[in-house]
């Protein structure tokens, strides 16, 4: 990339940083509209420049501008929107069309398990909490926005930063795909399990060339210790969950006795 | 140019085709299922369904048994008045039942309906979409269906709806954790995610429908098809006697229409999903036309036709169910499901580990003695584990001998 190119990202990002804090709950209605026309122009401004290294590739680059525009919009509605609730439902938006992205990227696996996660799982047991929590109307504290000088400016440095270090538009980033594949590969052949690449003996392996065996391959050889890890927390979570619910009830509570049958419901005034 | 184009994109055009024909279908298979319902009641209670409404009386006074019956009721259901209550927050008020009718009907595009035709010299899936994790988008896309109840609840700003909202987040997470251990059985034994390949698996040579194979598995999925679809017994989200109508209290007109469409169209894919997952999908043993190897236009039709016909017993047993059983009480349903449904589905998993270890996973004959086995073990823990009392205690006083009338409860 051009240096011209890096310092228009990096006032893109200045102005969705500037976008995002104006629109945060707890502001003026004019100062939210402003940000929003911010924002909007700052996508705009990303769609300029990523056209050029997108349209040349080919039809799915416009599903991805969709999708991605999608994404970044439901993800400025889950911080900005002052009700949790749509919040919440911005943020199921959110991951189904990252979960798109990635099934255009052909890791079907991975798009569907965020969506039986996230979407079907998580999401759901918060719009649970937020519809518990919220019996008598949403609280005043809800309606604004806590620190949010401070948490616009780390969430888009940290955001240019890493933009910055990828140093890629999707276009072109053809270094950062091929890795895995490569490493992949070598396995692969190494165990004597047919590759990728080679469909015609991957056919006879159940689930030979699938994208799921190829996760679950990857996921039981190079990862395998992240994998343990994390299945040993999710065991001491749950644990965890349940040692702090249960509660120890003594077996012989004494039972109130009851009054003899023709005098159920006498102590109840009448209407 | 247009048909060179066409030629080369068959099974997309098939896809598109296939897509529209079933979703006609399904709408009227929809309709269609009320009508059964309601004729099973009938029979059930022992009196006459509806029985009036006919086509335009062409044939003097028969009424073709009220099958024009659906039509009335679509025609009542636009006719009605739309209300949108003042206090509900009201873009979730629509939101709510446009998903829940998305998600049952997208649910639809990966199940096999006719294994492969040959059109021209092209060999067609007949299937919307075939991708390599057809299993898993059922499940994601089952897995949201939920919102739509959800939101329902939460928008109608009314304390009935809310908590047939907050049973139903709480019922439909609690039995999508068995649903996915069954499911996760037919995967272990067959190796497969592709429901096309899961159907093939159970037509080869010695091969078995997975019923016979691992009926308990069986069993917990079609529990726990009755849970997610919210089926008596399980039908607590909109439990009549105590919640008026539960989460679509404050609907009327269309947006109730369309709850209450999407609870059949949810029943005829969950009992498609059944079919192919435990009894073979298209195919029947030993019937010619019905094998793998026939891809003729006529074995397409007969393979759908029995399709049909599977789904349609299915949805016969869960009208008869729902007019026999009654319903669970919501401690009762939260016991049976963590405390019955997940250890069967885990015993079950470590099972079809055991039998793709010592690489048999489909051999029957073992799996069968296996499953056994897994009932009379259950069995017996539960007979030994005991059950608390939730009805009447032992510890209140027993009832007076009754001797003579009661007294009149109540003054004058």
């Amino acid at each position: 990339m051009s240096s011209v190119t890096v310092a228009m990202l990096y006032m893109l990002f200045a102005l969705g940083g500037v976008a995002v804090y104006l629109a945060l709950p707890g502001g003026q209605r004019s100062a939210r509209i402003a940000g929003l026309i911010f924002g909007l122009s700052a996508i705009a401004g990303f769609a300029v420049l990523a056209a050029g290294h997108l349209f040349g590739e080919d039809v799915s680059a416009v599903y991805f501008c969709i999708l991605a525009a999608v994404a970044i919009f439901g993800a400025g509605k889950v911080i900005t929107h002052p009700k949790p609730v749509y919040s919440a439902l911005y943020f199921v938006l959110v991951v189904l069309a990252v979960a798109f992205l990635m099934v255009m990227q052909e890791a079907e696996f991975l798009g569907i398990a965020l969506i039986i996660v996230y979407a079907g799982a998580i999401l759901v047991t918060y719009v649970f909490v937020i519809m518990l929590a919220q019996q008598s109307g949403a609280s005043a504290v809800d309606g604004r926005a806590r620190e949010p000088l401070l948490a616009v400016l780390v969430g888009f440095v940290t955001m240019a930063a890493v933009v910055s270090q990828a140093g890629h538009l999707p276009g072109n980033s053809t270094a950062m795909v091929d890795a895995p594949d490569a490493a992949l590969a070598r396995l692969a052949v190494a165990d004597g399990i047919p590759a990728v690449d080679e469909p015609g003996e991957a056919d006879d392996e159940p689930l030979g060339g699938s994208n799921t065996a190829q996760v679950g391959f990857l996921l039981f050889s190079q990862y395998v210790v992240a994998l343990e890890i994390a299945g040993l927390l999710l065991l001491l979570a749950l644990i965890g969950a349940v040692a702090l619910v249960m509660k120890r009830v003594p077996r012989d509570v004494p039972v109130a006795p009851a009054p003899p049958l023709g005098e159920i419901g006498k102590e109840v005034p009448p209407f | 140019m247009i048909v060179e184009w066409v030629q080369g994109q068959a099974q997309l055009v098939f896809s598109c085709l296939l897509a529209l024909v079933v979703v006609g279908v399904m709408l009227l298979g929809v309709a269609y299922s009320i009508l059964a319902e309601r004729w099973i009641a009938a029979w059930v209670q022992d009196r006459r369904g509806p029985n009036r409404a006919g086509f335009f009386r062409l044939f003097g006074s028969f009424h073709f048994w009220g099958l024009g019956q659906p039509i009335a009721d679509g025609g009542k259901f636009f006719l009605k008045e739309d209300i949108i209550p003042d206090n509900v927050d009201k873009p979730l008020f629509i939101l709510g039942p446009a998903t829940i009718f998305i998600v049952a009907l997208v649910g639809f595009a990966v199940i096999p309906w006719g294994g492969q035709v040959q059109i021209g010299d092209a060999l067609l899936n007949v299937q919307v979409a075939n991708p390599d994790i057809g299993l898993l988008y059922v499940l994601g896309v089952g897995s949201l269906g939920v919102y739509g109840v959800v939101l329902g609840g939460y928008a109608s700003n009314n304390k009935y709806s809310f908590f047939g909202g907050i049973r139903a987040t709480a019922q439909m997470l609690s039995y999508e954790i068995p649903m996915g251990l069954a499911i996760l059985v037919v995967v272990l034994a067959t190796g497969q995610l592709r429901l096309e390949e899961i159907v093939l698996s159970q037509m080869g040579d010695g091969d078995v429908w997975n019923v016979v194979r691992h009926p308990l598995a069986c069993f917990l999925l079609v529990v726990t098809l009755f849970a997610e679809t919210s089926r008596t017994p399980f039908d607590m989200p909109e439990a009549e006697q105590e919640l008026v109508g539960g989460f679509h209290t404050e609907y009327s007109s269309m947006k109730f229409a369309l709850f209450f469409l999407a609870e059949y169209a949810h029943m005829i894919t969950g009992s498609a999903f059944l079919m192919v997952l435990f009894f073979g999908g298209w195919h029947i043993p030993f019937v010619p036309g019905l094998q793998p190897g026939d891809t003729a236009w006529w074995a397409m039709l007969l393979k759908m036709l029995v399709m049909a016909g599977k789904i349609a017993l299915m949805m016969v047993f869960y009208i008869w169910v729902r007019w026999t059983l009654p319903r669970l009480r919501f401690d009762q349903l939260m016991r049976l499901a963590w405390k019955g449904l997940v250890p069967l589905g885990l015993g079950l998993i470590a099972f079809a580990l055991g039998m793709l270890y010592i690489g048999k996973p489909q051999a029957w004959v073992w799996t069968l003695v296996g499953n056994v086995v897994i009932l009379a073990t259950m069995l017996g823990i539960t007979a030994l584990i005991p059950s608390r009392v939730t009805g009447r205690q032992y510890d209140m006083p027993e009832l007076p001998p009754r001797t003579s009338a009661p007294a009149s409860i109540g003054g004058p």
